[in-house]
């Protein structure tokens, strides 16, 4: 019997050695990717439950590029995570950071590991109490006894209870029904126009004045789909943000195809004012012609100093 | 005409399970009360159920647009089978299914009376035919499919075409249903026991056969979601902790967990753990529903936005406050049993405990990440997303250390085991343990947490392999099959982690645009790009990517992922090509086609072990299975036939088990 045991003893330790350094190998292991890490912690802010890094949208993607340049221009994976949580808001983060209301959600296992723990600690000492002598515990103290209730009590208090829950639905469901729907969410990821979802981003961000934000969604949408209106609503951010050569080229790529369109002579004016002051007051009084009662008119007209 | 019979079945049945409630409840309160019109209210309710369900797939197979539900989720290019299953694919139909299976519960509840639990069967019919009246109320008057609609469109929209891609949508929806709603009966049987006075002791022995009918079926559901989750939304995984697939796994947590207590000393007791997790499963049933018919989440499986949400929101709450108030009523009551003596720290009850206090834990973790989001929206206007991130930190460290108390619990004996005797029975497994920790530790570089994991799933399969053994050998080969359906069980948790923590740690995935005749490989598998298919007719484009799979030079097969484009939902599909293997599965996706059709952008993932976690969650649900057919001895039915005499044919009994 001896041998046996000292040979499993054996067995063990060399299993334990193994283990050890099996785990050790791998605690080692570095995520080599910073990039793939960084885009893993983010949630595509256009899709449902999926990390930047999985997600196919285009919006993904452009993230993905911000972040490796940000990482290749000598920023630190935490600097990065706080430029975009700036831009593109808190929610960005796929997991809430321990922090405010966060740190109550990460408190939840170790609140009910707790509470489990202690209520079950309370009781093994409340009975390792009670065993010596192994006496029943004394009976708790009844109080007064229940009020008598009748059969009949019940039966009606029941009859009563199940007509109001009938009741209730059929009023409250109607009610209900014809309330305003509350707005739609987005749709699930694999919306067939992703391009409506980006363009519906670009607004939002456009609205909270994320103008860069909003600038980098329609780049990714004007690649996606070249088309006129998304190129007028780039050039416009472009302007904003004082980018004008690459809004007048857009725009002139719209007078090419479809030549005295009013937006697109009226972005090509705004854009050519610092380049080319005479250029930009030619292309806006044609933009006045051809559109006198377009909603931005009167300030072109106050622009040009027409009064 | 099919609108009118449904909407009066609708009626009939809401009139029937007011009546069975209250036929019941008469029951409860005077033994004496004859149980015939109760049981004839109850089966009126089930045949008004079967008829609307009846009536509702009349209308979509006969593609009778009149109807709403028909007009919005039927179409005249979708084929039979799929026109069957798109009564639950949305909220309206679901709700009907949802009723039918609800009322067949109730239906087969009332016909099997427990032998020694007369007095609390009709308490707990009176709770579930409750519940039925307000299901049926709900399905009447704020989700009410038979509604008429004007003009009559000429074809319909079809459902979903997720849900049309896979044949596994005509069975996951109702298995997970029938595991869902049948926590409404051990529900049903823990406010039995709080209500029917000293007969209510015994309310655990029905509670727990139920309980295992609908662990079984939900088990069952759960696994089928996660794998159409990976044959058909195409990102290559199975679980991705969706609030949706959070809300069927929190009862099932919870459930398990019920059924775990009622194995400790002292489960008679009407105050403790095994009331409360009953009591909390089917709550948690309610709050999964409430969540998933709301639109209150954003979710791939979630239904849109409805009237529902508020009025299933306040039967959640009345419901919750009833319970909790006859708890508290309970516990003012005399303890049903003396304090039970302290249990040595290290015995079996020890064990069970920690396993519950794990397994709630985890619940209640899974919960608050689920809920976190609309919480936070709700209190602090902000909003906050909760990610895989979040579980694989606090859920996947404590489901390691459950694993390891799995394979401790059979090491340690009821009564108390020593340190020196549990280190006798431990050598073995933890052999093998440290051996799945060191070989794949020396050979790869999984990482610690999938290391423990291996360790952990190995000590317990080890160990339960060991037990069921002994227990063979010392009752010479008749174990009962309780015992075999137990150890089945916690093999196969333990094979579904070993996988779960294999695919996490081993998958490797590259992806690439592809000009046809070019290749990509990862991890030994090489697909190459053979031609492009471009078809298109009136249901929708489809383009699939024909792959040649295998070594460069020499393919052993075919893969064909296709990308399919549906105008009626203005929705693209990519539906993934999967060739399984024992230990690697080669799971390619088509992302996009260009312009041109000359190139192809492929994923090409290649998946390992995931085979375990279908191997595994199939041996579970044979053991849940199995355990069940042991609750059932044959004596105990003869018995109650001989006992039922008030019952008119009593030919065929139905057991709990009998759904099978």
């Amino acid at each position: 019997m001896r041998p046996r045991r000292a040979v499993g003893a054996a067995v063990l330790l060399v299993l334990l050695l193994g283990a050890v350094l099996g785990t050790y190998r791998s605690v080692r292991v570095a995520d080599d990717d910073p990039a793939r890490r960084l885009s893993s912690e983010l949630r595509c802010p256009a899709c449902q439950g999926e990390s930047v890094a999985d997600s196919r949208s285009p919006i993904a993607a452009a993230i993905r590029e911000v972040i490796a340049a940000r990482l290749r221009a000598g920023d630190s994976p935490e600097e990065v995570r706080t430029y975009l949580v700036r831009r593109y808001g808190a929610e960005v983060l796929a997991t809430p950071p321990a922090q405010g209301w966060g740190l109550l959600l990460w408190l939840v296992p170790v609140l009910a590991l707790g509470v489990g723990a202690g209520s079950a600690l309370r009781t093994h000492r409340r009975r390792r109490g009670a065993a010596p002598g192994a006496r029943p515990a004394p009976p708790r103290p009844t109080r007064r006894p229940p009020p008598p209730v009748t059969a009949a009590g019940v039966w009606t208090a029941g009859a009563v209870a199940v007509l109001a829950l009938v009741g209730g639905v059929a009023v409250a469901a109607p009610r209900l029904a014809t309330a305003p729907e509350p707005a739609r969410r987005p749709g699930p990821a694999i919306a067939a126009d992703p391009v409506l979802d980006l363009l519906a981003l670009a607004r939002a961000a456009e609205e909270q004045g994320r103008y860069e934000a909003a600038a980098e969604i329609y780049r990714t949408a004007l690649e996606r789909r070249p088309a006129d209106e998304i190129r007028l609503r780039f050039a416009f951010i472009l302007i904003r943000l004082g980018q004008t050569a690459e809004a007048a080229r857009l725009a002139e790529t719209v007078l090419a195809a479809r030549p005295d369109t009013p937006d697109a002579l009226l972005m090509l004016g705004l854009a050519q004012r610092d380049s080319d002051p005479a250029a930009s007051v030619h292309t806006l009084r044609r933009f006045l012609d051809r559109a006198p009662g377009h909603p931005a008119a009167a300030e072109v007209r106050r622009l040009l100093g027409d009064g | 005409m099919t609108g009118q019979v449904g909407s009066v079945a609708l009626g009939a049945g809401l009139a029937a399970s007011v009546a069975a409630t209250l036929l019941w409840l008469r029951r409860a309160l005077a033994p004496d009360a004859p149980v015939r019109p109760a049981r004839l209210a109850t089966a009126a309710a089930l045949v008004a159920a079967v008829l609307a369900c009846g009536a509702a797939e009349w209308a979509l197979l006969r593609h009778d647009f009149s109807l709403r539900f028909v007009a919005e989720h039927g179409g005249r290019h979708v084929p039979v089978y799929y026109t069957v299953t798109s009564l639950w694919s949305a909220l309206d139909g679901s709700l009907l299914l949802w009723l039918l299976i609800l009322t067949g519960y109730a239906g087969l509840l009332a016909r099997t009376v427990p032998a020694d639990g007369r007095r609390l069967h009709p308490w707990a019919m009176a709770v579930v035919s409750v519940v039925a009246v307000f299901f049926f109320a709900l399905s009447h008057f704020a989700a009410n499919p038979f509604h008429p609609v004007a003009p009559v469109p000429a074809d319909g929209p079809g459902p979903n075409p997720l849900l049309r891609t896979h044949p596994a949508m005509g069975l996951h929806p109702p298995l997970l249903y029938a595991g869902y709603v049948g926590l409404v009966v051990p529900f049903g049987y823990a406010l039995a026991g709080l209500l029917a006075g000293p007969a209510g002791r015994r309310w655990a022995v029905p509670a727990r056969r139920w309980t295992l009918l609908a662990w079984t079926l939900l088990t069952a559901g759960i696994l089928l979601g996660a794998w159409w989750s990976y044959a058909v939304l195409g990102w290559g995984g199975y679980w991705a902790w969706d609030p949706v697939e959070n809300a069927s796994l929190v009862p099932w947590l919870t459930a398990t967990a019920f059924l775990h207590a009622l194995r400790r000393p002292g489960a008679v007791d009407r105050t403790g753990w095994p009331v409360g997790l009953a009591c909390a499963s089917f709550l948690l049933v309610l709050l999964g529903t409430f969540l998933t018919r709301s639109g209150m989440v954003a979710s791939v499986h979630a239904f849109t936005a409805s009237p529902l949400g508020p009025v299933l929101l306040g039967f959640l709450l009345v419901t919750a406050v009833g319970t909790v108030l006859l708890i508290g009523w309970r516990l003012r009551l005399p303890a049903d049993s003396d304090t039970p003596r302290a249990e040595p720290l290290l015995s079996r009850p020890t064990a069970l405990l920690g396993t519950l206090i794990l397994l709630t834990t985890i619940a209640a973790v899974v919960l608050a990440g689920t809920l976190f989001p609309l919480l936070a929206e709700a209190v602090s206007g902000t909003t906050a997303a909760v990610g895989p991130g979040y579980f694989h930190r606090t859920v996947v460290p404590l489901a390691i250390v459950l694993l390891g108390l799995v394979g401790l619990a059979p090491l340690l004996s009821r009564a108390g085991t020593s340190p020196g005797e549990l280190a006798g029975r431990a050598a073995a497994p933890a052999g093998v343990a440290l051996a799945a920790v060191a070989v794949p530790g020396l050979l790869s570089r999984p990482g610690p947490t999938v290391l423990a994991a291996f360790g952990c799933a190995g000590f317990a399969l080890a160990s339960t392999a060991a037990d069921l053994w002994r227990r063979l050998r010392a009752s010479g080969r008749r174990a009962g099959w309780s015992r075999i359906g137990t150890a089945l069980a916690h093999a196969g948790i333990a094979l579904v982690a070993v996988g779960a923590a294999a695919s996490a740690a081993y998958t490797v995935s590259v992806e690439r645009e592809l000009a046809v005749g070019e290749s990509l490989t990862a991890s030994g598998a090489t697909v190459r790009l053979a031609a492009i298919e471009r078809t298109g007719d009136d249901a929708g484009m489809r383009v699939r990517a024909r792959l040649a799979v295998g070594p460069s030079g020499r393919p052993t097969g075919t893969a064909a992922p296709e990308l399919t484009y549906h105008p009626g939902h203005d929705l693209t599909v990519s539906v993934p090509a999967i060739r399984p293997g024992l230990l690697r599965d080669t799971y390619t996706t088509l992302l996009a086609v260009s312009a041109d059709g000359r190139t192809a952008t492929v994923r090409l993932a290649v998946n390992r072990m995931v085979s375990l976690v279908w191997a595994g969650g199939a041996l579970t649900v044979l053991g849940g299975a199995l355990v069940l057919a042991g609750t059932v001895p044959r004596r105990a039915r003869r018995g109650r036939i001989r006992r039922d005499r008030d019952r008119p044919r009593p030919a065929a009994p139905v057991a709990p088990g009998g759904a099978r």
